[in-house]
């Protein structure tokens, strides 16, 4: 039981020095919750890994897949949120379609990632985030998304240009937009969808806000 | 035959060339698409990880407006695809509250399955004036179209032949191959390139191994990055075609190099070398 218990927060220790946590301190409050709200059986999952062999950036994660799912049973909430695992998940469902238990993995990260947006805690994925934060501004402002404008707001944004100068891949991406406006894939200009107004109402209600 | 087409935000910009491949092969069929009017993004994958309401309510505005028209809808792109059929599934649980009309009953067909049915495959053989003969392609279908199962409603997600089928009927010769549903990184690689260059490498790699020629694919974003990656390779070129690009080529007695000057790996060389284009 000692290894299980030291095996289980080994990742955890090199990643934030946290004290040693017990199996079951939290009771079943978050599972329950998850449970519920993805109605997914989260219980049933007996660790056989399939899901993290199936995955195919498994190895880009801070916490494995089948790992994440014992987080959750254990209630290691922060963890998760905090973990790089639920940015990098493609949502590919290799994991969801390889389970023997039907155990909705990918459904699960994406939940995670529903709470970790609507958190207060810093993504560790910045620049993923970002990402799709972008998209639905772009897609709220004109009902549909035109990929010019996508990159554009998305470059534009403080971190990411702050990050892609620090790399010194800005000018590498400069000039692929510029290839890729010669070859006639980015298009200035595209027609909106008259839906925008319905949409930004239902966004902005999404958001908790009275309309 | 008419059907209500719904084309996603691609078809209007990265893939435009796809959008004309469409237009021309349906026109041949005989089948009318009506799009959808005024339609809006499906939402892809930033609404659901972001916001699971908006990821069911978005393609549900779309749904309504299908079910207006009263035909069966068709998607080209595999990712509004999953979507339309997620949020089906949502609407009929009835979880979340939506304003439009709709009751998710409209039938969703992605458009490789619709034109593989017995029937399309029998349509598709009869118009071919000139077949791909000799041309040896791997046929790519992602994630998004096969799976989850569940939702796509894919028996065979792990060996589909939805394209490779449409690719046969064509003349060409499909080679089978084991990466036909693997991951190509999606748009990670515009956050994260190192992440999203290493999955479809290898994609590539596996394809060039089996001995294709070219790669078929149905997705936008799967043609995007297959074939950006390959921008900078002065060694291997492997052009990546939309399956409507291929059915287009054979049904036409001649094909036109202006219709690939959107890729990034030129087909046009390989084509001649082939006898297929003039």
């Amino acid at each position: 039981m000692q290894n299980i218990i030291s095996g289980l927060n080994q990742a955890h220790e090199n990643d934030s020095g946290e004290e040693r946590k017990l199996i079951g301190d939290r009771g079943d409050y978050f599972l329950n919750r998850m449970q519920g709200e993805t109605g997914v059986d989260i219980s049933a999952c007996y660790q056989c890994e399939r899901c993290t062999n199936a995955c195919p950036v498994s190895h880009f994660m801070d916490i494995k897949p089948h790992q994440a799912i014992r987080y959750v049973q254990l209630g290691w909430r922060e963890d998760l949120i905090k973990s790089s695992t639920i940015w990098i998940c493609l949502s590919c469902e290799m994991c969801t379609t390889y389970c023997p238990y039907e155990v909705e993995v990918a459904e699960i990260f994406n939940h995670l990632r529903n709470m970790a947006a609507h958190s207060s805690i810093t993504p560790k994925e910045k620049s993923l985030a970002v990402f799709h934060q972008t998209f639905l501004e772009v897609l709220q402002k004109s009902g549909r998304v035109n990929e010019f404008r996508l990159m554009n707001t998305y470059y534009l944004k403080p971190d990411i240009l702050h990050e892609r100068i620090k790399n010194k891949t800005l000018k590498e991406d400069l000039l692929l937009g510029i290839t890729l406006l010669r070859k006639g894939r980015l298009k200035l200009f595209t027609p909106k969808s008259k839906a925008i107004k319905e949409i930004k109402r239902v966004y902005s209600q999404t958001r908790g806000e009275i309309v | 035959m008419r059907l209500s087409f719904y084309p996603g935000c691609s078809l209007e910009g990265m893939a435009s060339d796809y959008a004309r491949s469409i237009d021309a092969v349906f026109r041949n069929l005989g089948i009318d698409l009506v799009e959808i009017e005024d339609w809006s993004c499906c939402g892809a994958t930033a609404a659901h990880s972001i916001s699971q309401t908006m990821s069911v309510l978005l393609p549900a505005r779309n749904l309504a407006a299908a079910e207006k028209m009263g035909l069966d809808l068709v998607s080209p792109c595999a990712m509004c695809f999953n979507r339309l059929r997620f949020s089906q599934n949502m609407i009929k649980k009835k979880v979340f509250d939506i304003p439009w009309p709709v009751t998710g009953n409209v039938r969703v067909h992605d458009m490789t399955r619709f034109l593989a049915e017995p029937p399309m495959i029998k349509s598709i053989k009869e118009r071919i004036l000139r077949p791909l003969n000799g041309l040896r392609v791997v046929c790519y279908y992602g994630c998004q179209m096969v799976r989850p199962p569940k939702i796509t409603g894919y028996t065979d997600y792990e060996n589909p032949q939805t394209i490779d089928r449409i690719a046969a009927a064509a003349g060409a010769q499909v080679i089978d191959w084991s990466y036909k549903a693997t991951c190509c990184g999606a748009s990670i690689g515009i956050a994260r390139r190192e992440i999203g260059e290493s999955l479809t490498r290898r994609i590539l790699q596996k394809a060039q191994q089996a001995g294709a020629e070219a790669i078929v694919v149905s997705c936008p974003l799967c043609q995007s990055n297959l074939d950006m990656i390959q921008k900078d390779r002065s060694k291997r070129h492997t052009p990546v075609f939309y399956f409507t690009e291929m059915l287009r080529l054979s049904f036409e007695e001649h094909g036109d190099p202006k219709w690939f000057k959107m890729h990034f790996t030129d087909p046009v060389p390989l084509l001649r070398a082939k006898g297929l284009l003039s």
